[in-house]
């Protein structure tokens, strides 16, 4: 049988190419993602080594503890060794008049040449105090030059530090600014990571290592062990990407079984005369079988070497993309793992294989009699055997059962079994649904045009055929929209805990009468939209005489909120958010007393965890109870969506600059994790959109085969009088039906996914989420589905319009 | 594995009480309705009927294509019913021939490969023997400018011959011919219908050939004729009045 498999794989090359296409995708995927990790990970090792210098390391898998750090830099001062603290600080940074923003990242750089593990590339290293060391870029961003002197921290306690040299980028502990520690230390907030220790003295490692020990309490490493550790840290946080983007890897090599099944099923179909033939003339079934599954191993072989070619190149390329945007020293080389490309080469294989199994199995059953009929239009397709039908509503029901335990049990886990079952089921059970919707829309359309009507028609014919095109672009669509819909009502339920957390974008608080100039300027803030002023009155509690502020809202003050229900208090309460608890050294007791003007009045005290700033909250009938001098005591401010916090925190704190006014910067917050979860979306839909483009490839190949097969048919509707456009038009509306009927059951089957995610998962996180519908992108991805059926069609039918009735009608 | 019942073989093939039904019930269709028939070997047989008459059905039930319901159907010495699947196409592979009204040929295989596929699928090599062979028959036929075309290179006509050729270096029994004229033009039908009788006539085979045209069974030596499933008469040399007035007969 050789002659016929080498003329069979040469002829039909080009119909292999779609389930080729598709494996390669999946397995390059997966090889992608392995070179852009390992390509990370050696950024980072090269990043985490350069980092720690010296001998020694003190310092726990998170941190270490201050008393450790004095402990250890008081030894190496005794011993004559040298040590120094790597650490880390978030802090408003200005230079001059000019905000660099409210959240700068700073880092320690050491004053020891030979612990210090920057790259200087213009000027020098800071020798002391009070002298610092900026990246490149971020120098380059904010317009600072060597010599400049810039202001760090919150104005009160602002340290001044000059400029003396310019660093490179790095992959690891990567900061903006870099201080000695002594000048970071002086900084609230300052988060030391490790100390560092270089042994000059006379002493041996292992002493001066036993006497750290008993020193500190965090743990003491010989410096190559801590970067091994640190490395194994932060590459499992590759592997833990690297894992997530595998499972996506395998949403898309699913897809592409579901193509390639799909190919091989209409492929064996059409060459079930050549088959027949073969019998006829003496084929036994197993010599059949065994070319044909030959065959389905070679394309197998081919398509798994071509994906790891391909992500290799891809990765390669990649890499050196990033590299030239990002610099050097931000990621590596790749270096591919033979794991895992032997992995991918075989999951490919296996995908292919398993693939084609069943399609191969239906081969032994043609009859030599199909030889002799005359040429079959493509039959009547016998609708799902029963057992078919049976299996899927069975799995269906099984499915259904199990999200419904998900959702009660708030499980993960079951949830995604639960999905996965029942859209197995309801895939085994397309050939019945997919029919009759499409029957359905012949019967809403046909009044349009006879196209609709025919199109319907000839997609129901095939029940199987008709199912096997629209699972692909099903599963698409259906894993798209229940991204969307679990992610609109997590982002809604989110949201709305923030606007209940961050009621007030900006927050002004003081103890003292705020000056109108002040309000003004906070009015004349870039992107502040309104302001207003909120009254109180300073009170102070029985054992201090520290000021505190008491606030009540006014109806336009509280319209200002997000969530205006938040800043209500009962009359009688005083609601004490986050910041005022510090008021209370031994922590705040039910009812508390508040002493206005001499007088004292108990209150009942709510905790909250709305944060508007320092100040207490009580009902206007309470303030007036209290009795004091009523003055704006609170500005509160909202900003235009879209705000950049980072530059309004800094214009703000430039305004309460020498006042004692304590700023609240609510738009970090809320930004922070509204950007967070965007970027989640996107990522979501990109790596979904691989198994998209599988999709597609998957109907534009059915399309293209089944218009092929009914070329005779074609052919005699020309003949009787169809142009060619009419042909054509005939066509499109046929992909853009099928299209259409998996966008429209996607569609409902990701939006009840959606929905069932976000009562299982998002609900234990914010009690009664509702579950938003966004029907804006719902529809999007129903477009896109749509369209991406009628591009399908297009070459197909544009070939199909061109055969001459005659060459079509002709036998073979 | 093969079981032969060793019958006298003074006939090439032959049926007793063969019936082949499909459905059930009352929309049962009885294609053959219990048909008792021997093709002698040596000779050019036409089977012929109305449409309906089941003569396709026959051939497929002696070619070993399909099994019948009832009945048994000796081929060659081989009795075919207790053969199985694996068995039974062995045997279509090693001892018969055949020839389709169309579709004869695997379209992605030249002429020449097309001819030589019953041995390459027997596992056979083309040995000397074989080569000699097949120089002859594709000369015989006049093929030999058109071995290493593809099917849809060649004419009707051409398509047929190659077929015969296929079954001639097979060294087939018998050749089983369906309706082998059904497309051509009376030039091409004259040359592949002398082929056959050359191949009875010159080299000893065994031809059964079902048709609906009378020029075509002018050329067999024997006539079976058909009607509602049964053999309704086995005309052996008749001439060209005697098979008009039995065709006729049947019209009433």
């Amino acid at each position: 049988m050789r002659s016929v498999l080498v003329a069979s794989l040469r002829t039909h090359t080009r119909r292999y190419v779609a389930a080729l296409v598709a494996v390669t995708i999946a397995v390059g995927f997966v090889v992608v993602t392995n070179a852009l990790a390992s390509a990370t990970k050696a950024g980072l090792a090269a990043g985490v080594g350069d980092t720690y210098r010296g001998d020694l390391v003190v310092g726990d898998p998170f941190g270490v503890p201050e008393a450790d750090v004095d402990r250890t830099l008081g030894l190496a001062a005794r011993s004559g060794d040298a040590a120094d603290v790597i650490g880390t600080s978030w802090q408003p940074v200005r230079a001059g008049d000019r905000s660099l923003g409210d959240d700068v990242a700073l880092g320690t750089v050491s004053t020891d040449p030979a612990l210090m593990h920057q790259t200087i590339t213009s000027g020098r290293a800071p020798r002391s105090d009070g002298e610092a060391l900026m990246t490149t870029s971020a120098a380059k961003a904010a317009g600072v030059g060597l010599g400049d002197a810039l202001q760090i921290g919150a104005d009160d306690e602002a340290v001044t530090v000059h400029v003396v040299g310019l660093a490179a980028g790095t992959s690891y502990y990567e900061s903006d600014l870099y201080v000695p520690w002594a000048t970071l230390d002086r900084l609230p907030d300052a988060t030391p990571d490790a100390v560092v220790y270089d042994v000059r003295g006379s002493e041996s490692l292992d002493t001066r290592a036993a006497q750290l020990e008993e020193l500190a309490e965090a743990a003491v490493s010989m410096r190559a062990d801590y970067v091994d550790q640190r490395l194994q840290m932060v590459n499992s946080g590759v592997d833990v990407i690297s894992y997530l983007l595998l499972l996506f890897a395998a949403i898309a090599g699913f897809v592409a079984v579901l193509v390639i099944a799909n190919t091989f099923t209409i492929l064996f179909a059409q060459r079930t005369r050549d088959l027949a033939l073969l019998r006829c003339v003496g084929a036994t079934r197993r010599q059949i079988l065994r070319s044909v599954r030959v065959e389905s191993l070679t394309l197998a072989v081919v398509a798994a070497a071509t994906g790891i070619v391909a992500g290799a190149g891809a990765g390669y390329g990649i890499t050196a993309i990033v590299r030239a945007f990002a610099g050097a020293d931000r990621i590596g080389s790749v270096n591919l793992s033979p794991t895992w490309l032997v992995a991918a080469f075989g999951g490919g294989l296996l995908a292919t294989l398993a693939a084609a199994w069943w399609p191969t199995r239906s081969v032994v059953r043609v009859s030599p009699l199909a030889a002799l009929r005359p040429p079959q239009p493509v039959g009547v397709g016998d609708p799902a055997g029963r057992f078919r039908i049976a299996l899927g509503i069975v799995t269906a029901a099984a499915g259904a059962g199990l999200l419904a335990i998900a959702s009660s049990t708030h499980s993960m886990p079951v949830l995604m079994l639960g999905g996965m079952v029942s859209f197995v089921g309801v895939l085994l059970l397309g050939p019945v649904i997919v029919p009759a919707m499409l029957r359905l829309a012949g019967l809403l359309l046909g009044p349009i045009g006879l196209a609709p009507r025919i199109a319907a028609a000839n997609a129901v014919r095939n029940p199987r055929r008709s199912a096997a095109t629209t699972a692909s672009l099903l599963v698409g669509v259906t894993l798209t929209t229940a991204v969307l819909t679990g992610m609109a009502s997590a982002r809604d339920a989110i949201g709305s805990d923030m606007d209940a957390e961050h009621p007030i974008d900006a927050a002004l608080t003081g103890t003292t009468r705020i000056p109108d100039t002040l309000v003004e300027r906070v009015a004349a803030t870039r992107d502040v939209i309104r302001t207003v002023t909120v009254d109180g009155v300073p009170a102070h509690l029985p054992d201090s005489d520290e000021p505190l502020t008491v606030l009540a809202p006014d109806r336009a003050a509280r319209s200002l909120a997000h969530d205006p229900r938040v800043l209500e208090a009962r009359d009688g309460e005083v609601l004490v958010p986050p910041d005022a608890v510090a008021a209370f050294p031994d922590g705040v007791p039910p009812r508390i007393d508040l002493i206005v003007d001499g007088r004292t009045t108990k209150l009942d005290a709510r905790l909250v965890s709305s944060d508007w700033g320092r100040a207490m909250i009580v009902s206007p009938a309470t303030l007036g109870r209290l009795d004091g001098d009523l003055a704006p005591l609170a500005v509160w401010s909202g900003v235009a969506s879209g705000t950049d916090a980072d530059e309004l925190g800094g214009d703000l704190r430039l305004i309460v600059a020498g006042t004692d006014l304590d700023l609240t910067n609510a738009v970090k917050d809320r930004g922070w994790v509204e950007q967070q979860l965007g970027i989640l979306v996107w990522a979501v839909l990109g790596m979904l959109g691989v198994g998209v483009a599988i999709a597609l490839v998957g109907i534009a190949n059915t399309i293209g085969l089944s218009v092929l097969e009914r070329g005779r048919e074609h052919a005699l509707l020309r003949a009787l009088g169809l142009t060619r456009r009419q042909l054509r038009r005939l066509l499109a509306t046929e992909g853009l039906l099928l299209a259409a009927t998996a966008a429209v059951l996607g569609t409902a089957l990701g939006a009840t996914y959606g929905w069932l995610g976000t009562v299982t998962i998002v609900r234990t996180a914010v009690a009664d989420a509702p579950v938003v519908i966004p029907w804006a992108q719902l529809g999007a991805v129903a477009l896109v589905a749509a369209l991406a059926g009628l591009l399908a069609c297009v070459v197909p039918a544009r070939r199909a319009a061109q055969v001459a009735p005659a060459a079509g009608l002709t036998v073979d | 594995m093969t079981t032969t019942t060793f019958q006298t073989t003074s006939t090439a093939a032959s049926a007793r009480g063969l019936v082949k039904t499909y459905g059930r019930g009352a929309a049962a269709v009885h294609a053959l309705a219990g048909v008792d028939v021997d093709v002698a070997p040596g000779r050019f047989t036409a089977i012929m009927g109305p449409s309906g008459s089941g003569k396709s059905t026959l051939l497929h039930c002696l070619a070993g294509l399909d099994q019948p319901t009832d009945g048994s159907v000796v081929v060659d010495g081989v009795e075919l019913a207790g053969l199985d699947d694996d068995a039974l196409t062995r045997f279509r592979r090693d001892r018969l021939g055949f020839v389709f009204q169309a579709f004869n040929l695997l379209p992605m295989l030249t002429a020449r490969q097309n001819i030589v596929l019953p041995l390459e699928l027997a596992g056979r090599r083309v040995d000397e023997a074989a080569r000699v062979r097949i120089d002859e028959v594709v000369d015989v036929l006049g093929l030999s400018d058109r071995l290493d075309h593809r099917p849809g290179e060649l004419s009707g006509g051409q398509q047929q011959r190659v077929a015969i050729a296929r079954a001639l270096v097979a060294d087939a029994a018998i050749v089983f011919a369906d309706e082998p004229t059904g497309n051509l033009d009376s030039t091409a039908s004259t040359e592949v219908l002398s082929f056959l009788r050359r191949s009875v006539r010159e080299l000893g085979r065994t031809v059964v050939m079902v048709t609906h045209e009378l020029d075509a069974a002018a050329y067999a030596d024997d006539v079976i004729v058909l009607a509602d499933g049964r053999v309704r008469a086995h005309l052996t040399a008749p001439s060209h009045d005697e098979l008009v007035a039995e065709l006729q007969a049947g019209v009433r």
